[in-house]
């Protein structure tokens, strides 16, 4: 970082040339916090209106009707669980699969494709992931369900692992390699023994961010997994999921407990999110990985 | 990491090759690694066809050209036009752009180029958990906080001699393109901060001590060395802000009025591609709505798409010339 101003002990620079470097100093002060200023609202907000809502039984109490003063968001927190869980087992060995097949297998242009491919679902908007599903999932099976949205979800995270463990193969250090050749180790021996122990916390990083994605998105998941009013654990039956539990209560804002609820179901996803994100930046850090 | 590895030490070389022939590893890993990889790939392009498939089926009813080019959307008599979606989507893009770019050119400046570290590391942070929050979260406190603090604003603006140009003109009923707009830019600051950021601070730092030790200012040093430099990267941001803007659903969907309209006022509620699709799919009963939900569904796609390989292209232009940024 630069030293600030040090120029303006100098006299040798012109007064129009000094206040046009303070002006855009200024322009920069006034541009941050601008910038700033919408996450000290959105966290008052959230803290204000969600922390009157929300209780610990509010994570446990099963859903009431729209207008129904009680009412938890029970279902909405395991259909979560549960979407993210199976969408995570979905795509963490993909994801791997698809970084070892590109920085280690390289079978030539197959790989390239494998890579373009996964990158594309990356750029495809969260709501076109959402058709996709039902298209492929939805109308085969011929109804909604928790397993949709579970496919919905990897879907989302598959980009991220493989990108994240693609990077770290890719920064194995040379001598390590080398150690394996010199030892003769079988291909398999290097990756599993020595590449993946090595670059674990890479791994773990992209893992968690896809999650901290994952669990804060409801376009992919409305009409693949469409929502549900009940307790249900069933993978094959219709589920709720907290981003959808709140955004079904917030199209509701005319009945005050409808909005409460979703003030609650905010506070709680914002936290989950958060917390994720934090975890995942702070692992990002020590492996040197960037975080976008 | 390296101590639970048992070397191999064979005592001669057939051993050796016999550890290879015995070992099943590589052949077993080797395939589940490829098996994986081509289901992704498979599931992929099969998710594409089938979803282009379903849309196809549109065009039993209406025209490609009538579809693309239509400016009415009425689902009860199975009109089917997609402009009204088009137009609602590349003008609250453009208007996050308008609001976001400057915005976030000048929290990335502060934060690389003038705060001291202290400041600059907890306040860059600050910005970027924003990109984390979710977008339900996003349109909700659009609707309760952002859309009744802005209708004030624009009446005064409709109201005033402003308001005779169509693009400012009245009514404002409240969601609009420019509630959108606004809560778009909002969504995007942090990434095309975060990449602009990045870019600069790549600057080698010789080029910038040289400015310096020249005599310019910090502005100029800025100006002439840092800003050419991460020009490229500064563009990725942008660019890449753009196609988060274009694909947001939850969040226009609750503060852009749903109005399936072509209006000239920025004040005027509308429509955009992504939120009729999250607005409407669930209801849609009538003959091909589902079908023209999808249509515009590939549009999105082809739309973002378009925008991700332009500035693959342009990036790659940039790079060439500057050895610039690391761009994704």
């Amino acid at each position: 970082m630069a030293p600030m101003f040090a120029e303006h002990s100098l006299h040798s620079i012109s007064r129009s040339r000094r206040s046009r470097n303070r002006l855009v100093y200024l322009l920069c002060l006034v541009a941050g916090a601008i910038a700033l200023l919408p996450l000290v609202l959105i966290l008052f907000y959230l803290l204000v209106e969600g922390l009157k809502a929300w209780s610990p039984a509010f994570l446990v109490s099963p859903p009431g009707g729209i207008t129904s003063k009680s009412g938890g968001a029970m279902n909405a927190i395991l259909g979560t669980l549960e979407m993210t869980g199976l969408g995570l087992a979905i795509a963490t060995p993909m994801g791997l699969a698809v970084a070892l097949y590109v920085a280690e297998y390289r079978e030539g242009r197959l790989a390239v494709i494998v890579r373009t491919a996964v990158d594309l679902v990356a750029g495809i908007p969260s709501i076109v992931i959402g058709l996709f599903v039902y298209s492929l999932v939805v109308i085969t099976m011929g109804h909604f369900s928790g397993f949709a949205g579970a496919v919905a979800l990897s879907l989302i995270m598959l980009p991220i692992i493989a990108r994240t463990s693609e990077e770290m193969f890719k920064i194995v250090p040379r001598r390590l390699r080398e150690g394996t050749m010199a030892l003769a180790m079988p291909r398999w021996r290097a990756i599993v023994a020595v590449y993946i122990p090595t670059v674990a916390a890479g791994i773990v990083t992209g893992i968690v961010l896809a999650v901290s994605r994952a669990v804060g998105e409801t376009a992919p998941l409305l009409f693949t997994s469409l929502g549900s009013n009940f307790v249900v654990t069933d993978l094959n039956q219709p589920m709720s999921a907290l981003p959808l539990y709140m955004f079904q209560n917030a199209l509701n804002i005319g009945f005050p407990a409808a909005r409460e609820r979703a003030w609650a179901a905010a506070l709680t996803l914002v936290a989950i999110v958060l917390i994720f994100n934090v975890l995942g930046r702070w692992l990002a850090g020590r492996t040197q990985l960037k975080v976008r | 990491m390296t101590a639970d590895i048992a070397p191999v030490q064979p005592d001669s070389a057939t051993a050796l090759i016999r550890q290879r022939r015995l070992s099943l590893g590589d052949p077993l890993l080797g395939w589940a690694v490829r098996i994986l990889s081509w289901s992704a790939l498979a599931a992929i392009i099969l998710m594409l066809l089938d979803t282009a498939g379903h849309s196809l089926k549109l065009l039993e009813h209406t025209s490609i050209l009538d579809f693309l080019f239509g400016i009415l959307w009425q689902p009860a008599s199975t009109v089917y036009g997609a402009l009204p979606f088009i137009y609602g989507t590349v003008v609250t893009s453009l208007l996050a752009l308008f609001l976001a770019v400057p915005l976030a050119l000048g929290a990335a400046l502060l934060v690389n180029e003038f705060l001291p570290l202290r400041v600059a590391s907890p306040l860059a942070y600050s910005i970027e958990l924003l990109a984390a929050v979710p977008s339900v979260v996003y349109g909700f406190w659009g609707v309760i906080v952002l859309v009744p603090a802005l209708r004030p604003l624009e009446q005064a603006v409709a109201g005033s001699p402003l308001g005779q140009i169509p693009l400012f003109s009245g009514p404002v009923p409240g969601p609009s393109y420019l509630a959108a707009g606004v809560i778009l830019a909002i969504m995007i600051v942090p990434i095309v901060t975060s990449v602009a950021r990045d870019a600069m601070r790549a600057t080698p730092r010789l080029q910038r001590e040289g400015a310096l030790a020249l005599g310019a200012t910090h502005w100029e040093t800025i100006r002439h060395v840092v800003l050419p430099f991460a020009r490229g990267g500064i563009f990725a941001g942008v660019i890449l802000g753009l196609s988060r803007a274009i694909g947001e659903t939850i969040a226009v969907l609750f503060v852009i009025g749903n109005q399936p309209q072509i209006n000239a006022s920025i004040f005027a509620p509308g429509y955009s591609l992504p939120s009729v699709i999250a607005g409407e799919f669930a209801e849609a009963n009538q003959p091909f709505h589902p079908e023209a939900l999808i249509g515009l569904g590939v549009v999105l796609f082809l739309l973002s798409f378009t925008v991700n390989v332009a500035a693959r292209v342009v990036v790659g232009r940039f790079e060439a010339r500057a050895g610039g940024a690391d761009v994704r």
